[in-house]
């Protein structure tokens, strides 16, 4: 277990951790200076519940990143399955969650487009998502043209309850989900796409499928962030995905993801993603002149991606002796 | 028994005729065809750019042929199979250009297609390593470690674990492209005896080579292409033969004339240079000298050369070019200092060239600074240096000079790196394994320009890992031995034996 | 390795400090309210990147230095760019600071709904405006932006007696208030047979984009006898200009380079009612807050009316401002004797207060 957990800390995935524990540790400091308190399972709540959405986006956008594309189109699947549920996922008991299934297979058909269009019709991914962005923006427009909607409250309760940390659970799975998914033959596939396309076909990886099938589970991961995204919210907008196009591929870039292809994992895209909302507060309580506070937060990106790229050139200059 | 191998000696194990495939401009195959029965070794010969490399692909399915067909055990494959569908044929493939994937450990390589699974159909991670270990055991290369990703083993060892994945497969059809162009000669023996026992075992082995010694030892067949066509396929054929028939042309000796011995100035010093293996090397190298650097694998002679080359810091030492002392912090520096040291690299499709850009972008690359005026490159005066760089190298074979490098065969890919290099005028050549993977005819061309110009007063340093190439080109050498020059013989030594005697003295358990 | 064995560290404290925290205490403390202590209003506004939100925050900071303000209140300013999750940290850390009020100009009408409901739930005054929030627990002070699509388009058939061609340069689609000011001027053009709508594009409230769009489409239109503009007048002006095409009568929003053309300080002289989303809803709000935290007011949303000028009503200094940019919100002060609220033009370009106390008229 030790070992296992040495392997953890000192994997892909370490850049995203150090930066999260940083913000964390910050995070800390910053609050208590200011209100004299720790925080309150008040604060560690909605920290949860505000970042899930994110997490999820971030996820689907490193497994693109690994194979080494983009997915610009997150904005507007989140967009338009966040319409879909605010609009649609209407009644009590089990329908809602029935339709719940339904968006999610709507998001992963979005993605699977993006997929086939990439691995099928070899367009470059940064077009072809930012032409399905725009797409899946004005479908969403088209369903929600003006922000409302609403959900059951029984979905809220069950996703985001805003009193009991339901969403540690779903953040679990999520955890457990990417574990799993890199315990396969698929996982392994994906990695490999990313690493080298040309060996990986040589050797027989059928390149084509995996990055439909990634392109899919993008899909997915904007479905789920969409239905989170409501329940905490508790009403839709169209307008509601773009902010995710940049934040989850800084969740990325801080998680250690290679843009390259082939490097990195999930997990860091996730403990990027909380880093990400943390740094929010963390520039609130520190007090930060309203007017700079996009400076400070590029500036935190800029610092992030610099340790890791630092902490890769010596990790290679010790290698380099071979 | 001997009636079933009758039988199966009617079928050919792998079979392709009147293959066309261009790329681009360029057409690779024409009517090609060959066929390999089972239970044979069966080398494929050329120069480079005959085709060899791109019949592979077509054989093993990463590329379809424009034109042509391909039958495996007498059964057509249809015009699009991916090489997944064809290893369920029981076809295996090397490639030349490396197919492992960089980013992943070696025994997650090796067991990409099958790794081993828990309940649940999930990969067993932790076994990963113990399985990915009984393998390189099996094949008895334990020295392996199967945790270092692909990107962290040397070429030699990549070139072995991508073998390993391959033979781990217990092909029918063994396809090896240019196995043995990154090996060291004990790898070399050990690929041998592998290929011999699957050979025994009924499996057709297809292999191309550039060192004719190890298509004599071990090839049963030969068949030799030239220019995208089949020439001949032959039991026995001797080098001349070979050379001829590959080239079209008749060569008399191989190595140039190097007994006139150099009288130059001192064009280059090192003294006590540290760094990486580096223990502390020095030597001097005069104007219109060619210095050997032999010694086994690993002593210290990558070091050296990138050292010297500024791509690698320096731990200590000292270094003077035409008397003035230099200090390198990066090639440009190299380049700049007027010094004009030149280095080829080792992997041509790592390091180096730029494969979408033209031949002449890529040989004019190092110079830009000096040929542009005002930040502007004057394409007239690059057009013009290149174009009598490609004449002089016979780069190839009279294509436009505006042809994408990734379109050129390994060879002349080569070429283009040493051209690149040639242009900067400059004093002192670093020539690393310049000749690794490339077809006697080549080497030919390239160790005569090496000749020439080493009689126009340039100093060279020069390392191949084919210590013959060593023993005859060199006017010196320098046997180097855990980071120091153990031994200096004077060239040119001929023969290999003795450089090789000289780099196991005193080593430990050796 | 070295930094691995240092995130390993750092892991482990964040690890230790995050649990021992985690079973602290539940209980923030709770916001004072009422009583002679000063109260705290945080504005919490979404994007800042415009002249109006300039204003608007400009306002709002020196309504906070005026009496009686600057002793009851203590302000503070916080934007969230149009980033709903960033918003929604920044109410949750508001809530947290333990503020007794909160301002909001929101990135999503809906998207903070969630978290405004916490507010609410822990007796904080929520008060939103101009983006308001849908959460019905929160206040909002806004104007009816149907009315302020059919009061101007009533003033183009007006001027026009009922006849004539008119175009609309509509907004940022998707947001509410486009949608609404739409609504409205289309209501009163369809209820007038004599006038025909002839073109229908969006401006994007910006008046580069309006010019440049104007400019694309009126080879393609007819005569055009009126304009209805939401936002980017002075561009739309300006292409007409350059077309040589006659000067049609404007109906438009609240910017100072429209004004200018309306007082003839700019030619072409026009006609024209300028009509606008006031700068000073942020100080409106700030004054409900604080009468609702004094006890002062019921809790009740309000509307207040639309500052209107006409060509023949502007006053130099009071509704147009000649030394001011086009690009400037001359509307970001009330005029006339029942104005909402009257400011002087330094509290609106760099947020100093103005002399005397600030006088707020919610009405009744």
């Amino acid at each position: 277990m030790p070992d296992r957990l040495r392997r953890l800390l000192s994997g892909p995935a370490s850049l995203g951790y150090a930066v999260l524990t940083a913000t964390a540790v910050t995070y800390l400091l910053v609050y208590t200076t200011n209100l004299g308190h720790l925080p309150t399972s008040f604060d560690y709540l909605s920290i949860l519940n505000t970042t899930l959405p994110l997490v999820f986006v971030a996820i689907g956008q490193s497994l693109v990143v690994i194979t080494g594309g983009i997915d610009l189109s997150v904005g507007g699947i989140v967009a338009f399955c966040v319409a879909v549920t605010a609009t649609r996922v209407h009644g009590s008991g089990l329908t809602p969650f029935a339709w719940l299934l339904a968006i999610l297979a709507l998001g992963t058909a979005c993605g699977a487009v993006n997929g086939v269009i990439v691995a099928r019709a070899r367009i470059a991914p940064i077009l072809t998502t930012l032409a399905t962005l725009s797409i899946f923006s004005g479908l969403a427009l088209w369903v929600l043209p003006v922000p409302g909607g609403s959900i059951p409250s029984g979905v809220r309760m069950v996703l985001t309850n805003p009193t009991v940390p339901t969403g540690l659970i779903w953040l679990s799975l999520a955890v457990l989900g990417w574990l799993v998914l890199r315990r396969t033959r698929f996982g392994m596939r994906v990695y490999a796409v990313g690493s080298d396309e040309t060996s990986a076909v040589a050797i027989g990886v059928p390149a084509a499928r995996i990055k439909i099938a990634v392109y899919a589970l993008s899909g997915l991961c904007s479905a789920l962030a969409a239905v989170f995204y409501v329940s905490t919210t508790t009403a839709g907008d169209a307008n509601a995905g773009g902010p995710f196009i940049l934040t989850s591929i800084a969740s990325v870039v801080v998680g250690g993801v290679a843009f390259s292809g082939g490097r990195g994992s999930a997990l860091g895209a996730m403990a990027g993603a909380v880093a990400l909302t943390l740094v929010i507060d963390v520039i609130f309580f520190a007090g930060i002149d309203p007017l700079y506070q996009s400076l400070f937060q590029g500036l935190f990106l800029v610092v992030a991606v610099l340790l890791g790229t630092g902490a890769a050139l010596i990790a290679r200059a010790r290698r380099g002796a071979l | 028994m001997v009636l079933t191998e009758k039988s199966e000696m009617q079928v050919m194990a792998i079979e392709a005729s009147g293959v066309d495939r261009a790329f681009g401009g360029v057409q690779a195959l024409r009517g090609a065809s060959f066929a390999a029965r089972p239970a044979e070794i069966h080398a494929l010969a050329g120069e480079n750019g005959a085709g060899k490399s791109t019949l592979i692909k077509v054989l093993c399915g990463v590329i379809t042929a424009d034109r042509g067909k391909v039958e495996i055990f007498g059964q057509q494959v249809r015009r699009v199979v991916e090489p997944a569908a064809r290893r369920g044929l029981g076809v295996a493939t090397a490639f030349q250009e490396l197919s492992l994937i960089p980013d992943l450990t070696v025994a997650e390589n090796l067991l990409l297609h099958s790794p081993p699974r828990g309940r649940l159909g999930l990969v067993r991670r932790g076994r990963l390593v113990p399985e990915a270990e009984a393998i390189l055991h099996r094949y008895g290369v334990d020295y392996i470690d199967s945790r270092l990703t692909a990107a962290e083993l040397s070429v030699a060892h990549r070139q072995v674990v991508e073998l390993v994945r391959v033979l781990a497969t217990e092909p029918r059809v063994l396809i090896l492209d240019e196995p043995t162009a990154a090996l060291p000669d004990k790898q070399v023996e050990w690929l041998s005896g592998h290929m011999r026992r699957l050979r025994d075992a009924g499996t057709c082995v297809i292999f191309t080579s550039h060192r004719w010694r190890e298509i004599e030892a071990l090839a049963d067949r030969v068949t030799v292409m030239r220019n995208g066509t089949h020439v001949a396929t032959r039991e026995n054929l001797s080098e001349a033969e070979a050379v001829t028939l590959m080239s079209g042309r008749t060569f008399e000796g191989t190595y140039p004339d190097v007994t006139t011995i150099a009288t130059g100035e001192t064009a280059l010093r090192v003294s006590d240079l540290r760094g990486g293996r580096l223990q502390g090397v020095s030597f001097s190298m005069r104007q219109g000298e060619i210095l050997g650097v032999g010694g086994l694998a690993g002593q210290g002679q990558r070091d050296l050369f990138l050292t010297l080359f500024g791509a690698q810091r320096a731990a200590a030492g000292n270094l003077e070019v035409g008397g003035f002392p230099v200090t390198l912090r990066r090639p440009r520096d190299a380049i700049r200092a007027g010094l004009g040291i030149a280095y080829v690299p080792e992997d041509r499709k790592a390091e180096g060239l730029f494969l979408p850009l033209s031949i002449r972008d890529n040989i004019a690359l190092a110079t830009l600074a000096r040929r542009s005026s005002g930040g502007l490159v004057s394409r007239g005066r690059e057009a013009q240096a290149v174009a009598s760089l490609v004449g002089q190298l016979r780069i190839g074979a009279g294509r436009s000079t505006s042809q994408a490098v990734g379109n050129l065969s390994g060879g002349n890919q080569q070429k283009v790196l040493m051209a690149r290099w040639l242009l900067t005028d400059a004093q002192v050549l670093l020539l690393f394994d310049v000749t690794r993977g490339v077809d006697a005819a080549t080497k030919r061309d390239i160790f005569d320009l090496i000749a020439q110009l080493a009689a126009q007063g340039k100093a060279i340093l020069f390392y191949s890992s084919e210590t013959e190439e060593i023993a005859h080109l060199c006017h010196r050498v320098l046997v180097l031995r855990e980071g120091r020059v153990a031994v200096e013989l004077d060239g040119p030594v001929r023969d290999a034996e003795r450089i090789v005697a000289a780099s196991l003295k005193e080593v430990p358990g050796a | 390795m070295s930094i691995h064995r240092y995130a390993r560290l750092l892991a482990a404290a964040a690890v230790v400090l995050l649990i021992s925290t985690g079973c602290g205490d539940g209980s923030a403390d709770n916001p004072a309210t009422g009583g002679a202590k000063r109260v705290k209003i945080a504005l919490s506004n979404s994007f800042i990147g415009n002249q109006w939100r300039v204003e608007m925050e400009n306002v709002f900071k020196a309504a906070c230095a005026m009496p009686p303000y600057l002793e009851q209140v203590e302000c503070s300013i916080y934007n969230a760019g149009n980033d709903v999750s960033t918003q929604s940290r920044q109410i949750s850390n508001l809530i947290s600071q333990g503020v007794n009020a909160i301002v909001i100009n929101a990135a999503s009408t809906s998207g903070l709904n969630g978290v405004v409901q916490q507010a609410c739930d822990r007796g904080i005054v929520v008060v939103s405006f101009d983006n308001t929030v849908d959460a019905p627990c929160g206040l909002t002070v806004n104007t009816d932006q149907v009315k302020f699509g059919k009061q101007l388009a009533q003033f183009i058939v007006d001027q026009l007696k009922g006849q004539g061609n008119v175009i609309m340069v509509t907004g940022v689609a998707g947001t509410g208030a486009d949608n609404d000011r739409n609504k409205g001027a289309k209501e009163v053009f369809a209820a007038n047979p004599g006038i025909k709508l002839v073109g229908e594009y969006t401006g994007m409230w910006d008046s580069a984009t309006a010019q440049r769009n104007t400019s694309a489409q009126l080879p393609g239109l007819p005569k055009v006898d009126g304009v209805w503009v939401s936002g980017g007048t002075d561009g739309v002006i300006k292409a007409f200009a350059e077309a040589g095409r006659p000067m049609p009568v404007f109906g438009g929003e609240g910017e100072n380079g429209f004004r200018k053309y309306m007082a003839g300080i700019l030619t072409p002289k026009v006609v024209g009612m300028s009509v606008g989303q006031p700068p000073f809803l942020s100080v409106i709000s700030l004054e409900l807050a604080r009468a609702v935290l004094k006890g002062e007011r019921q809790k009740k949303s309000i509307e207040i009316p639309f500052p209107v000028a006409t060509s023949d009503s502007l006053k130099p200094g009071e509704t147009v401002f000649p030394d001011l940019p086009d690009s400037f919100f001359a509307d970001f002060t009330d005029s006339g004797p029942n104005a909402t609220v009257v400011l002087c033009q330094n509290a609106a370009t760099d947020g100093t207060p103005c002399p005397g106390t600030l006088k707020v008229n919610l009405g009744s």
